[in-house]
């Protein structure tokens, strides 16, 4: 691996092309368009990239889209902090609402814009990892802290995160009191949440912290409750609050891997207080960092890529106070990112498999709020069954491809999920009835933007370039090409597509020419490369 | 020689008491029964599409018609003392000597004038009419291969492969599966390149991955997708045990029909037990330099028809000297014929109809139909007029040759099927003549379902009944629960508010009783 000379976090001066383009569009969204790539391509980086990070208005909250049971929301309305009643219906209530909010989701993933933010609040979804939660503004809550923080200051987020409802929860944050200390939350507020866990070196030493840590740091900790769990009418909302009685008032003293310092009691602000301790450990950084890079770039960090990326990383990360965005608008501009080491390196997940091959088969879920929500929400059972389920991680370390060696990224594929994406991708190509309507993709239409798209060669390096990471070979494109033209020469695509834009209402020629385009696109998306991005 | 020891086939037709309430079940074989399969029927349809429109009258050609046709085509015809007569009237293009030495075999059949009615020249909705076997104005979403496949594999791709179906339903040669063979609920054909290296991903071969983390990453994609081909194991081991024999084979990467065939030849030979298969030579649509401007005898068409004629007799000879010619028959399609006025760039446009041609030692050897007639002033736009329906040509050797009943056909090509003697040298074995099997069967489509779910399912009555049942064993819900009369139903069950994953269907009837697994998205 050495040898490579762009393992640079310097900024980026090479060409600036639709390629890098369309791969920095990849890597921060789920799917942009043949427009979003155009447009980037001509903005240049610096711009583009600005545009990708800003922040941007919160969404319209998730509505009741169904159930109309629920006495404090109409459908059509929003449910967020309205109180559960108390009646026989309470659990259809708040399923009701689960449902509204995991469909949201999947909508703002399809409706995410030219930005970031998508991508980055399942990041931290998935590295301040919460699930089960049986709550539905208790999830609102604590989902809304990341992605209106999606690149916020990474302090901040942490010591919000330590006392939000849903985490305290979620890791017994809740049951952690003087007289039974729990241990929960501490341990995974090093391990996973911040500094990480370092090669054991002696009896409960993992480098960076001690078991004494974890112990001392959980009495710290000690005093923090939730409340307004399935709140009822006049109560309160979702929240966090401190008891002073049932918190360790001692002095805790930290292992010598944090300088032996010690906390005095400081009621309500310890907490505060133990993560900017925590912080001053340049670690901090490195492990934040390591954790962006394979969200964005790639699984594999050895001495190389650890010296000359992680660690220019994490400077950047310290010298802005532990602000995200410098580091990862440097991340998106340096020459790495933009190396071919780089591209077509991240296997996709599967909401980047499914909400990207909804989005580039140009699939119209109409505009009936119902339907769409309805719709929506299949898409998360999908995941679900591709293994992937927003709201609910396997576990507190979040989905295995980002931690999990030697694996990482290819824990997504196996020979029956890969079935089922080149099953689900057949469907959606054809279409298919889902919720009272046919649901399949727009072909035509994905080809119409397309200059020059009655020529097949114009037309698949175009659909390649679009759907696909890498240039594929001359062979591949052949053999597309055979699918898009039995044994015919190239100029019968011509005259048979623009015979049908001649008469486009004629059912005949359209269907001919959708079959043929139908059928490329399948065998396109159906190539291993269309699982990389 | 292949011989299925049972009609019967675990998972979906089980023996039944011949008696039901009294009444013979057999009585209602013939129209409510899936096809029996004729275990003594090992035969092979081989499907050559010469894809682009092939010109008809440049391959077979009228000598009768020979004055009008150097009005309409001087420039491309080939000159009368260089056409291979095979009667006085009819000939070959010079190129055939091949076909001619099946045809003084007596192992060729030509069909003149094949096309359909209302030809469409738009080469896409052509083609699809050809695969589906639709009228010009309806639009199919199966191919009549496929429908004819569905009456007899009435459980595919469920429980496939399977101890009495080890091999495929039907291939095709190339990268891409035929939609001729596209069933209700599947495709049933298997798309292979080379049955030696079934792994091998379209367009890779020989391909270098770079060294980095894209070539890293793809590489353990296309190992995990080479994983998923089930057959590819069996096909490679057959495939080692088939050989060729016939000297007449041009070189490998020479011929690419050859190369087809060969392969096809060579998977008989090792006992393959596929009765389908689809190859495919490209490039008939010559719009320009169908002939050279100096030689009408040379050119694009002229090398087309070298191939075909090469491949199909090396193909033939190769069967010969295996004794398995009794058992394989072929024949071209092309979508349409071409014009018979030419077009002033040595070539020709698309028209209407063409001939057919049937090869095998067990067609009825010789002509069938009479040369299309030549206008003394054709209009430029004119093709040749159709005479019969290629429909009537598949089905009839659906019937006599694969052993499909007259109904089965039928109801494959809309009822509009005239049968015609193609077929005829070879005792076949109708099934009308087979013993009399009771039969039920089950299947659910599609799979994966989303909202909706068809079941199907043949019984010789008595009661019933549909389980879908949760990858828990929760029954989900009760499709059907009635005591039926004997006869075909179809219930479309519409799926309610469910969470995707795996689903089961239990089909209970009498003592058949089948659990198959679905998935649902």
């Amino acid at each position: 691996m050495a040898g490579f000379s762009n393992f640079s976090l310097d900024p980026y001066e090479g060409v600036w092309t639709t390629r890098e383009a369309s791969h920095l569009l990849r890597r921060t969204m789920y799917s942009p368009s043949k427009d979003d790539i155009a447009d980037a391509a001509a903005e240049g980086l610096d711009n583009i990239v600005s545009r990708l990070l800003q922040g941007n208005l919160l969404p319209d909250l998730p509505v009741n889209f169904y159930y109309d049971g629920d006495p404090f929301t109409p459908i059509g309305e929003s449910w967020v902090n309205k109180p559960m009643p108390r009646a026989d219906n309470t659990n259809q209530i708040r399923r009701a609402r689960v449902r509204s909010i995991s469909a949201w989701t999947m909508g703002l993933a399809l409706e995410e814009g030219v930005s970031i933010r998508e991508k980055m609040t399942l990041f931290w979804h998935n590295h301040f990892v919460t699930g089960d939660e049986r709550d539905p503004n208790f999830i609102h809550k604590n989902i809304t802290l990341y992605r209106q923080n999606f690149l916020g200051n990474f302090r901040e987020l942490t010591k919000q995160t330590t006392i939000d409802p849903s985490m305290l929860r979620y890791l017994n944050g809740n049951q952690n009191t003087r007289f039974k200390p729990n241990e929960n939350y501490a341990r995974e507020l090093l391990e996973l949440f911040t500094i990480g866990k370092g090669p054991t070196v002696g009896e409960g030493d993992y480098t960076n912290y001690t078991e004494h840590d974890v112990a001392e740091i959980a009495k710290v900790l000690t005093g923090w409750r939730d409340k307004g769990y399935l709140y009822r009418e006049g109560g309160e909302l979702p929240g966090s609050f401190f008891t002073s009685w049932r918190h360790d008032t001692t002095t805790k003293k930290l292992s010598r891997r944090f300088g032996e310092i010690e906390i005095p009691n400081m009621g309500e602000q310890e907490y505060s207080h133990l993560i900017d301790i925590i912080f001053e450990q340049e670690e901090v950084s490195r492990f934040i960092a390591r954790k962006i890079y394979r969200w964005f770039v790639y699984y594999d960090i050895d001495d190389v890529i650890e010296k000359n990326v992680i660690y220019p990383m994490s400077e950047i990360l310290r010298e802005n106070d532990y602000e995200m965005y410098p580091m990862v608008e440097a991340l998106l501009k340096s020459q790495h990112f933009y190396d071919s080491y780089a591209i077509g390196s991240l296997i996709k997940n599967p909401l980047d498999f499914l909400v990207g091959t909804i989005k580039q088969l140009e699939i119209d879920l109409g505009t009936d709020m119902r339907r769409k929500y309805q719709l929506w929400l299949r898409i998360g059972n999908l995941s679900e069954l591709l293994q992937m389920s927003y709201f609910t991680p396997p576990n507190v370390a979040g989905w295995k491809a980002y931690y999990q060696e030697p694996l990482y990224y290819r824990t997504w594929i196996n020979s029956t999920t890969l079935s089922l994406r080149f099953q689900l991708t057949n469907l959606l190509i054809n279409g298919v009835e889902a919720e009272d309507i046919r649901i399949g993709a727009d072909v035509l239409g994905m080809i119409e933007k397309i200059e020059g798209a009655d020529d097949p060669i114009v037309l698949i390096d175009q659909l390649a370039a679009l759907v696909l990471p890498e240039e594929i070979t001359d062979d591949q494109k052949s053999y597309l090409k055979s699918i898009l033209l039995p044994g015919l020469p190239d100029y019968e695509w011509t005259v048979e597509y623009n015979e049908y834009l001649a008469n486009p209402n004629n059912r005949e020629l359209k269907t001919a020419v959708e079959n043929r385009l139908r059928g490329m696109i399948a065998g396109m998306m159906s190539l291993p490369e269309y699982q990389l991005s | 020689m292949m011989k299925r020891r049972s009609f019967l086939r675990s998972g979906s037709i089980l023996s039944l008491p011949l008696a039901l309430n009294g009444v013979k079940v057999g009585v209602f074989s013939q129209t409510i029964f899936e096809e029996i399969i004729d275990p003594n029927n090992d035969r092979v349809f081989v499907l050559i599409q010469q894809n682009g429109g092939n010109d008809g009258l440049n391959t077979i050609i009228p000598i009768d018609q020979y004055d009008n046709l150097a009005n309409a085509r001087s420039d491309i015809l080939i000159p009368e003392n260089r056409i291979i007569k095979l009667t006085e009237q009819t000939g070959l293009h010079p190129v055939m000597t091949g076909v001619k030495e099946l045809y003084d075999q007596g192992m060729l059949n030509i069909i003149q004038s094949v096309g359909y009615p209302n030809q469409n020249r738009s080469h896409f909705r052509s083609t699809d009419i050809w695969n589906t076997g639709s009228a010009a104005q309806e639009v199919l979403a199966t191919g009549w291969i496929g429908r004819y496949l569905d009456s007899i594999h009435s459980g595919f791709p469920e429980d496939y492969p399977n101890s009495d179906f080890p091999h495929p339903v039907a291939i095709t040669l190339g990268p891409t599966v035929s939609e001729t063979c596209q069933g209700i609920a599947a495709n049933f054909s298997l798309a292979i390149n080379d049955p030696t290296s079934l792994s091998m991903i379209p367009g890779t071969e020989g391909q270098e991955l770079p060294d980095n983390p894209y070539g890293r990453e793809l590489t353990f994609l296309r190992q995990i997708l080479s994983q998923t081909n089930e057959y590819a194991e069996i096909l490679s081991g057959v495939a080692e045990m088939g050989t060729n024999l016939s000297p007449l084979y041009p070189e490998q990467g020479v011929n690419r029909l050859a190369d087809q065939l060969r392969t096809v030849a060579q998977l008989i030979s090792g006992g393959l037990q596929t009765r389908i298969y689809i190859v495919n030579i490209n490039g008939f649509d010559t719009h320009a330099n169908q002939t050279s401007a100096s030689n009408s005898t040379v050119g694009i068409h002229a090398n087309l028809l070298t191939d075909l004629s090469q491949a199909v007799h090396a193909f033939m000879d190769d069967l010969q000297r295996q004794g398995l010619d009794q058992r394989v028959i072929a024949a071209t399609r092309s979508e349409f014929g071409r014009k018979i006025v030419s077009n002033g760039s040595f070539g020709t446009d698309h028209g209407n109809a063409a001939p057919l041609l049937v090869f095998g030692s067990c067609v009825n050897p010789g002509m069938y139909g009479e040369n299309p007639t030549i206008g003394s002033n054709v209009d430029p736009s004119e093709g040749v007029e159709m005479k019969v329906d290629f429909r009537n040509v598949f089905g009839s050797i659906l019937i006599d040759w694969l052993g499909a009943s007259e109904t089965t056909v039928q109801s494959i090509f809309s009822n509009v099927f005239t049968k015609l003697p193609i077929v005829t040298a070879c005792s076949t074995t109708p099934t009308t003549e087979l013993p009399v099997e009771t039969a039920v069967s089950v299947r659910a489509f599609p799979n994966p379902f989303l909202d909706n779910l068809t079941v199907q399912f043949k019984t010789p009555g008595g009661p019933a009944q549909i389980n879908l049942i949760d990858a828990s064993g929760q029954r989900v819900a009760v499709l059907a629960d009635e005591n039926y009369a004997p006869g075909e139903y179809t219930i479309e069950y519409k799926v309610p508010d469910i969470p995707p994953g795996t689903y089961y269907y239990q089909f209970v009837n009498g003592d058949f009783s089948k659990t198959q697994s679905l998935l649902h998205f």
